[in-house]
């Protein structure tokens, strides 16, 4: 599903680079946490994974496309087949919680009425239907980030990409939104996770990758 | 497609609610500039309308010493209404010249009694060809008219209307220059109110883009709202500048048409309209592209 060959990565021309040559292949259906410690390249890499940032070097295949040599016309139709959970959530103030969902949907041009359908099932999902107009703002933290895998997850995705999202949440919380990872990699979605929680790969073994400087330390499969 | 566009005004007039008073901004430079450049345009073609009237009688007056015998006045005829600048070439004998000279003089031509009407020479007039009524058209006929010494005398007034073109050229470049240096300022403005609202949106359109809207679709509704903004305000530059020409232009253009005995004044006719809007809409539209570029990258 996810093929990296090579990938150099750097934000400024002499800078160090933030990934260093990597070569990784997540087949699909996979679940991967990504760890390191802050500064390893953990955001970076799946920056490069959604096309926000292009690598300096090497090739990167996703879902059999070669994302590098793809023309920026093409960006948007691989986004709308990658649910993408941000550090910082990245939802909409001015809209409710209905229309942030229904975002990704709208911007595909889908019905109205599949929208509200899918929309509902999704929020009803992670356990918001109760809240559907209520705005990001009127709600906690934990409910915000449900809002954001929902919006992830409305397009049923191929590949989902999370950065850090049990971030400062405490673990009763982080333990339920885990389970809405789990529940879509059931149902054959790719999953990447970056992540500096322990707890969380310890409580659900899966396979890691480890980045230390841009530099893959660790690819363990338990 | 009808679910899109429904979608599309939805997402235009969303635009329009949260910003309202950049909209207004937007939408009164582009009222503003418009009115004073139709203002312009409107003094311009007026004036030049009256010129034109006023050229209709440019004409040359070539007097002749003696009454010409009929053959000899044919022959001349024939070689003035030749030239190529002539349109046509009248023949006022001293009758004729003494009748008008008296209605000219109204009540006070009683005083014309007694005279003979010989004492008034005759003459040729001769007018010109519309695209030929100028000062030199009538310089190089009267130049090869000159040769014959039948002709005594040549008068071709109307001096001070070439003055009055050139004065008519001086206020057409001064508007123009006008015209261009406002509609860079609107253009300048709609461009960075648009550039606001975009700053103001600019998470919804990075969040956009992130979840696969294509650069067309997020462009899209800040395109129409652009060409609205234009549109609305050559609408309101339409009924301000007709407003300002029914307030002013039409008495201050009216009592110098009364002057000169003619003409009416005008407003802008339909296709002119059409086209004060068609600016504004462009105008709209290439500030938000201006914008866009530097805000939508992908
Ligand atoms: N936009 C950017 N411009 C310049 N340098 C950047 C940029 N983003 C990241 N970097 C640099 O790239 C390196 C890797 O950053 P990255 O965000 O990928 O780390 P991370 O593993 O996600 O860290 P954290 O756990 O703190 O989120 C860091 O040294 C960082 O300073
Ligand atoms: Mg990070």
């Amino acid at each position: 599903m996810i093929q990296l060959y090579n990938v150099c990565k750097s934000y400024q021309k002499d800078s160090s680079s933030a990934l260093h040559n990597l070569n990784l292949k997540i087949p699909k259906g996979d679940f991967v946490y990504i760890t390191g410690p802050s500064g390893a390249g953990k955001s970076t890499l799946l920056k490069l994974l959604y096309c926000a940032e292009k690598p300096n070097r090497g090739q990167i295949l996703v879902n059999g496309q070669n994302i590098t040599r793809m023309g920026s016309r093409h960006i948007p139709y691989l986004r709308r087949r990658t649910g993408i959970v941000f550090q910082d959530f990245k939802l909409l103030e001015n809209r409710t919680l209905f229309e942030n969902v229904a975002f990704p949907l709208e911007i595909q041009g889908k019905k109205r009425y599949e929208i509200s359908n899918k929309v509902y099932q999704t929020l009803k999902h992670v356990g918001l239907h109760g809240k559907l107009h209520k705005y990001p703002l009127q709600l906690s933290g934990g409910e915000q980030q449900r809002v954001a895998i929902a919006r992830a997850l409305v397009i049923d995705p191929l590949i989902l990409l999370a950065d850090e999202p049990t971030g400062n949440l405490d673990i009763d919380v982080t333990l339920d939104i885990f389970d809405l990872f789990k529940g879509a990699n059931a149902r054959g979605t790719t999953v990447l996770l970056a992540t500096h929680n322990r707890e969380m790969i310890r409580r659900f073994p899966r396979r890691v990758i480890a980045l230390d400087q841009g530099k893959l330390v660790e690819d363990f499969t338990p | 497609m009808l679910d899109q566009t429904v979608y599309l005004c939805r997402r235009v007039l969303r635009n329009i609610r949260q910003s309202p008073v950049l909209c207004s901004a937007a939408i009164g430079t582009v009222a503003v500039a418009l009115t004073i450049l139709t203002f312009f345009a409107l003094i311009v073609v007026n004036v030049q309308l009256l010129a034109s009237h006023w050229s209709e009688d440019i004409q040359v007056v070539a007097y002749l010493d003696n009454a010409p015998q009929p053959t000899r006045l044919k022959e001349w005829r024939k070689l003035i209404e030749d030239m190529p600048e002539v349109a046509r070439v009248t023949y006022v004998d001293s009758e004729e010249a003494m009748r008008r000279f008296s209605t000219r003089l109204g009540p006070d031509s009683d005083l014309l009694e007694g005279f003979d009407a010989e004492i008034l020479p005759a003459s040729l007039e001769i007018s010109f060809k519309a695209e030929h009524r100028s000062r030199k058209a009538a310089e190089a006929v009267v130049a090869r008219l000159k040769q014959n010494p039948d002709f005594s005398e040549f008068s071709y007034g109307q001096d001070w209307l070439e003055r009055f073109e050139s004065f008519l050229d001086m206020l057409r470049i001064g508007g123009g220059v006008l015209g261009v240096f406002l509609l860079f300022a609107a253009l300048f403005i709609v461009g960075n109110t648009i550039k606001l609202t975009l700053y103001a949106r600019r998470d919804e359109l990075e969040i956009m883009s992130l979840v696969g809207a294509t650069s067309l679709f997020i462009k899209t509704p800040f395109l129409l709202e652009g060409a609205l903004h234009g549109a609305m305000g050559a609408l309101i530059a339409l009924g301000g500048s007709f407003a300002l020409f029914q307030i002013f232009l039409q008495r201050g253009l009216a009592s110098l048409l009364l002057v000169s005995g003619g003409g009416q004044v005008v407003f802008l006719a339909w296709h002119q309209q059409l086209l004060l809007i068609a600016t504004g809409i462009i105008l709209g539209l290439i500030g938000s592209i201006l914008s866009l570029r530097k805000f939508v990258r992908i």
